[in-house]
């Protein structure tokens, strides 16, 4: 009894604990029948009454899907596109995030500065075609370029880095980095970014998570197989006459896999991500 | 430091204009750096974002499949959409499915939050990290296990279902999860509460962290019971952050697009289109470009009126 109350007092009441554990297996519950259906065969996916445990464990569904689709392919293709967006999104948000911290009265810094605040507000709904359209005019359709470069004018990704600049890089580290003969982007390469980069961590994940699973605009600029997008070979499996679910749960597995890994190994940096921009906007 | 309004001054008085135009442009040198350093972002943003935004308001002026020339027709596109059967479908779908998910969602979300913002609980990483994943997870793999999931005949929901009705003695029925016009959307919602809670409950609990401890410890002094410390003191003080995420979730759903456009193609029938999928198929469905982007026109600009219509009643609330 003695030892029950003592238990409560640290670790809060066992209510709290039932509802969290209830609403930790909803809520995973998709990710663990995601993971099952993988290893089923197709008849086995279909079983009535469902199978729960996923035994014995099949793994034909990796061997089809790597057979019937250019998912290695793919995956490169999701890894090259993801990472050249997040390292450009870093690069001109950072540049442009000093530039409106660092120098307050360059004449233009104002209206400079609320035209970026105000394209924050611009949804993309709204520019998809023309950018389509314009993409389609300078023949990047079908290319890399087509699906990294559009998305990385961030804004918010702007405003973020200059409030993070400007509330954790002291103006006296500018002077003494000029004092040292430092040039301005030996500053920014070499003083400013090691500064800030528990924001620069977040804003890459937030953007990595965003590019990573983008379904619509691979769907728009995407054509071949051999440029697909991991989203979108996914999508493209689901065909008119009956779907091989057991390889899109495989190939499902394997585009969720390394962000969920990702996010297991550094919670705090994809937390950091969600909530910076909710807690500054 | 120089008046930001120099060059307004130099104007004003011509006798030294001249002055004022050399120190501009010493100061534009002495800050050269501040322009190269933009220059990557206003590049892209001029080409990938302003550039659009109003060649999208010329295309909603024309009527144009990017195939033959495009005609100019004033606004009848605007009028056509006020027209359109269609449209008011989907801005109804969007409102329900607003209505149906929104709610329970904010909801679990700030439960979820009020118990791991207790400093005593454990494992606080791992109730985090099972409610937080669904926001990290692709949607179009997510959203074709739900299709299994509520699968009429052999998903797994439905089996459960017969199960427990057949406990309790009663002959229950399949559920049309995705077949009927009626439960699509509840279907829908349940894939965006799946979705967005952890999210949401993430941002709440950084929400929470922020008020001062010390009120609580004022307000049990006072004699509060838990309860009332929660409806007197933390409801109050999260207003902002209900108002951010009620608002979010708003925008997200007027353009969610992933959801609707695997789950369920906006039907049966059009009973889940939304907004999103709309202008989707407009513009890429029938390439109707001119019309799609007076109706992408509308909807952001009606949309924008509804936020600052939401924010400024929860401030006045709040001051009330």
């Amino acid at each position: 009894m003695a030892a029950g109350v003592r238990k409560m007092k640290i670790g809060g009441s066992w209510k709290s604990y039932a509802v969290l554990a209830g609403a930790a297996l909803l809520f995973a519950f998709p990710g663990y029948w995601l993971t099952s259906s993988a290893v089923k065969t197709q008849d086995r996916i279909f079983a009535n009454p469902p199978e729960v445990l996923p035994w014995p464990v099949a793994w034909s569904n990796f061997a089809d899907v790597y057979a019937e689709t250019r998912i290695v392919r793919a995956f490169f293709n999701t890894v090259l596109i993801a990472g050249c967006q997040v390292a450009l999104t870093l690069l001109v948000c950072s540049m442009a995030g000093l530039a409106f911290a660092r120098y307050r009265d360059a004449p233009g810094h104002k209206w400079l500065f609320a035209l970026t605040l105000g394209t924050m507000m611009i949804p993309v709904a709204v520019t998809t075609i023309p950018v389509f359209i314009m993409l389609s005019q300078f023949g990047l359709i079908n290319t890399y370029w087509g699906m990294i470069l559009p998305g990385a004018a961030n804004a918010f990704g702007v405003f973020w880095m200059r409030q993070y600049i400007s509330q954790n890089v002291p103006r006296a580290l500018y002077d003494a980095a000029e004092i040292d003969g430092a040039g301005h982007l030996t500053t920014y390469w070499c003083v400013v970014l090691p500064v800030i980069r528990p924001a620069m961590a977040a804003l890459g994940v937030l953007v990595l998570i965003n590019s990573w699973n983008n379904l619509m605009w691979a769907f728009i600029v995407l054509r071949t197989p051999d440029m697909q997008t991991m989203p979108l070979l996914i999508y493209m499996l689901q065909g008119e006459q009956g779907t091989p679910y057991g390889q899109v749960m495989a190939a499902g597995l394997l585009a969720a896999a390394p962000l969920v890994c990702a996010f297991l190994l550094f919670q705090r940096a994809f937390i950091g991500g969600v909530t910076a921009g909710a807690v500054k906007g | 430091m120089n008046p930001p309004d120099a060059a307004v001054s130099a104007t004003s008085n011509p006798a030294n204009k001249g002055q004022h135009g050399r120190r501009l442009r010493q100061r534009c040198v002495a800050n050269r750096w501040f322009y190269f350093l933009l220059a990557p972002f206003f590049l892209l943003f001029f080409i990938f974002g302003l550039y659009p935004l109003l060649f999208s308001l010329y295309l909603s002026f024309l009527r144009w499949d990017a195939l033959s020339p495009a005609t100019w027709v004033g606004l009848s596109n605007f009028a056509a959409l006020a027209q359109d059967e269609l449209f008011f479908v989907s801005l109804k779908n969007t409102l329900l499915l607003g209505l149906y998910h929104i709610p329970p969602m904010m909801l679990l979300a700030f439960v979820f939050a009020v118990l791991l913002d207790r400093q005593c609980l454990k494992l606080k990483g791992l109730w985090r990290a099972a409610v937080f994943f669904p926001a990290i997870t692709p949607m179009v793999v997510i959203a074709i296990v739900f299709s299994l999931l509520f699968g009429a005949e052999l998903g797994l929901v439905n089996y459960l279902w017969w199960r427990a009705a057949a406990v309790v003695g009663v002959e229950a029925g399949v559920l049309p999860w995705l077949q009927s016009e009626s439960w699509s959307k509840v279907t829908v919602s349940l894939l965006l509460v799946w979705r967005w809670t952890g999210y949401n409950m993430v941002i709440m609990l950084a929400g929470l962290q922020g008020i001062d401890r010390s009120l609580y410890e004022a307000a049990e002094v006072d004699g509060a019971t838990r309860l009332q410390r929660l409806t007197q003191v933390t409801m109050p003080l999260m207003r902002p952050t209900f108002l951010f995420v009620f608002v979010m979730s708003m925008i997200g759903t007027v353009y969610m697009f992933d959801e609707v456009f695997v789950l369920t193609k906006g039907g049966p029938g059009v009973s889940s289109t939304n907004v999103g999928l709309f202008l989707f198929d407009e513009g890429f469905g029938a390439f109707r470009f001119g019309y799609a982007s007076a109706a992408g026109y509308s909807v952001a600009a009606g949309l924008f009126l509804a936020t600052l219509l939401v924010l400024k009643m929860g401030r006045k609330d709040h001051t009330a």
